[in-house]
């Protein structure tokens, strides 16, 4: 057999989902790169967030398939963490930060098994790499948004995956959180995990991440962030009303994008609940 | 109190905690009304499985109306999945077609089933310790109880094996699919529990008024404690008082039980309502009364500041000129000064004339510069 080029993380083939016949994707083709920082990039409705959920297998395909390092999805499952927008949850469940943070080591326990000392001795030390140990035994009711999103990255990070998706995890963060973030997101390169994340801030982009994907429901580019993070190819994949180069940094680009843009960052963390 | 009094009353507080127990997820699901819908859907199992067995006692009415409610859940979320109506609409659709094709199966064979509406909405647990289990010539207490212990055995047995598995499910359903626990899977077999308690419940207490037991005292529970471990007990514990309560006051004022049974966990609830020491209205309107006074006290403080050693001192540094001057009643404007003087922050100068202290001026400038 010849050397070819190594396996990729994520390998998404022909990939179409649609909504009552309408396409979400449109036969999306996709290598993630293993042991990199992938951004997936786009306008509003471009399909992020279903392209993450169909490669999770929480979303049907109506055709294409994934593959995880090389593998069906169910056969890797433990390889996978997901960190999904923190919205999409009920933060007013009755439960500590703690124990959110043990759900992430149910995956390994499976079904019936509770979690034990070591469970909560991870999560304790997963919640310090987010700088959180001092609310191990606060309830979640009482977190603001820059907390939430380091209770669900510590959350990720007990799940001891090689590949983790992320869902807007930079969305209405504090800049210390953001900060926790790029900290934690460099731990796990240097671990030589891959991460995946749907990201809005476009200037950000080459400073956090390597190769970045760029997609409105077909999938424009995607390779390492030099390459293919181009003026030429956002233009395409946002239709021609680019909000990073709105900003003046790029020639050209109409200015009205700025004030309402996605790429408007870091933006003012909303508080949710009580803060400490 | 007779053996009899005994037996219904213990039947009650095992009906009551039994329903609460699954009705805690059913808060925190927020899908409280599917009980509702569950406990009128499963007669129409019961009617159809008496018209087989002939036998108001057999298990397999049970199971039967387990199935009909499980059939009544898929139904919703079938006609939902159209989207061309929404879920609360769905509910509303589903259920009373099964429960009315069950009122007609019901009234339509009237003469030879012996199930009437009115024991089918409002039960009757006083005749429960007439129906006796009896093996071997022994007799071992009314069938329902052992029915419904049963069915708590089985809620118990649900709820704390798999605690961890419909707690990631029901907080974060999608982390709970990436990690292989079907949620969909879990909500049906939760379902299905719900349904089987409704059914067990329902001799006792009727279809309506389970629902009384089933949502009020995890409701209650919720407003005491935010830990989920906590919450179970809680809702076991003030859905057996409550049970207790209800019971008595049927004795004492000779009504239906079952009535007084969901009365009595209505006003416990409204009692937790008014009362719980952190969520309670009591302590939010005693919350917000607090805070109130103290931005009174320090715009006090801060009105006297502005007006020390000023030409109208004398005549704005008053008791009895801050009702006109700041737009407060006489009332609260005394009472603001007598907690500024309480904690040390102002003095009074010759009846009505009132003076900063130093740590009163501290404060009013501490204020003012945040």
């Amino acid at each position: 057999m010849t050397q070819g080029p190594p396996e990729p993380a994520i390998e998404v083939n022909d990939l179409t989902v649609a909504y009552r016949e309408q396409p979400v994707l449109w036969d999306v083709d996709l290598r993630i790169r293993a042991g990199a920082l992938t951004a997936i990039v786009g306008p509003n409705g471009a399909g992020k967030t279903t392209l993450v959920r169909a490669i999770l297998g929480l979303v049907a395909p109506a055709a294409g398939q994934v593959r995880i390092l090389g593998q069906p999805l169910a056969r890797v499952r433990g390889e996978v963490a997901y960190v999904p927008q923190r919205g999409t949850v009920d933060w007013d469940f009755p439960t500590s930060v703690l124990d959110v943070v043990l759900m992430g080591t149910y995956g390994r326990l499976g079904w019936f098994r509770r979690p034990g000392r070591r469970e909560r001795e991870d999560a304790r030390s997963a919640l310090e790499k987010v700088d959180m140990e001092a609310f191990a035994d606060r309830q979640i009711r009482q977190l603001s948004g820059g907390q939430q999103q380091r209770v669900f990255l510590a959350r990720a990070l007990v799940q001891d995956a090689r590949i983790h998706l992320m869902d807007e995890p930079f969305q209405g963060v504090d800049a210390r959180t953001e900060r926790a973030i790029v900290d934690v997101l460099s731990e796990l390169r240097s671990r030589g995990d891959t991460v995946v994340a749907v990201h809005h801030a476009l200037q950000t982009v080459p400073e956090y991440f390597d190769d970045v994907v760029l997609l409105n429901v077909r999938r424009v580019a995607s390779g390492p962030v030099p390459e293919v993070f181009t003026e030429e190819n956002l233009r395409v994949t946002y239709g021609g009303r680019v909000p990073f180069l709105a900003r003046g940094e790029g020639p050209g680009a109409p200015a009205s994008e700025s004030a309402s843009g996605p790429a408007l960052d870091p933006r003012p963390d909303p508080p949710t609940g009580a803060r400490e | 109190m007779t053996s009899q009094d005994w037996e219904v009353l213990v039947l009650a507080v095992v009906v009551a905690v039994t329903c609460a127990l699954p009705g805690v997820y059913l808060v925190l699901r927020r899908m409280a009304l599917l009980s509702d819908a569950i406990s009128h859907s499963i007669l129409l199992g019961i009617v159809l499985a008496f018209f087989w067995v002939r036998d108001l006692n057999s298990p397999v009415l049970v199971l039967a109306a387990g199935a009909t409610g499980v059939l009544m859940v898929a139904m919703v979320e079938a006609l939902h999945r159209t989207r061309l109506v929404k879920e609360d609409a769905a509910i509303a659709l589903v259920f009373p077609a099964l429960f009315s094709l069950a009122v007609l199966l019901i009234s339509r064979h009237a003469g030879d089933v012996h199930l009437d509406v009115d024991a089918v909405l409002l039960g009757e647990i006083a005749f429960a310790p007439f129906r006796r289990w009896v093996v071997g010539g022994i007799d071992l207490g009314p069938r329902a109880l052992w029915m419904m212990l049963g069915i708590l055995a089985a809620n118990l047995l649900f709820l704390l094996s798999l605690h961890k598995e419909m707690k990631v499910a029901t907080f974060d359903a999608g982390l709970a699919a990436a990690m292989g626990f079907s949620p969909v899977l879990l909500h049906y077999a939760f379902m299905s529990l719900v349904s089987v308690t409704a059914v067990g419940a329902f001799d006792a207490v009727g279809s309506i008024l389970v629902v009384a037991l089933m949502i009020a005292p995890p409701a209650a529970a919720r407003l005491l404690t935010d830990r989920l471990g906590l919450l179970l007990p809680l809702a076991a514990g003030i859905a057996a008082g409550s049970a207790a309560l209800g019971f008595f006051g049927a004795i004492l004022l000779d009504a239906s039980i079952a009535g007084s049974m969901a009365s009595a966990a209505g006003l416990v609830f409204a009692g937790v309502l008014l009362g719980a020491p952190e969520r309670g209205i009591v302590a939010e309107v005693r919350r917000r009364r607090e805070q109130r006074l103290e931005f009174a006290v320090r715009m006090l403080l801060i009105h006297l500041l502005n007006h020390e050693g000023g030409p109208r001192e004398a005549e704005e540094n008053r008791a009895d000129h801050l009702a006109g001057h700041l737009r407060w009643s006489r009332d609260f404007a005394r009472r603001v000064v007598r907690r500024a003087v309480r904690e040390g922050q102002l003095e009074r100068r010759g009846g009505e004339g009132l003076a900063l202290t130093p740590l009163g001026r501290e404060v009013a400038r501490h204020v003012m510069t945040r």
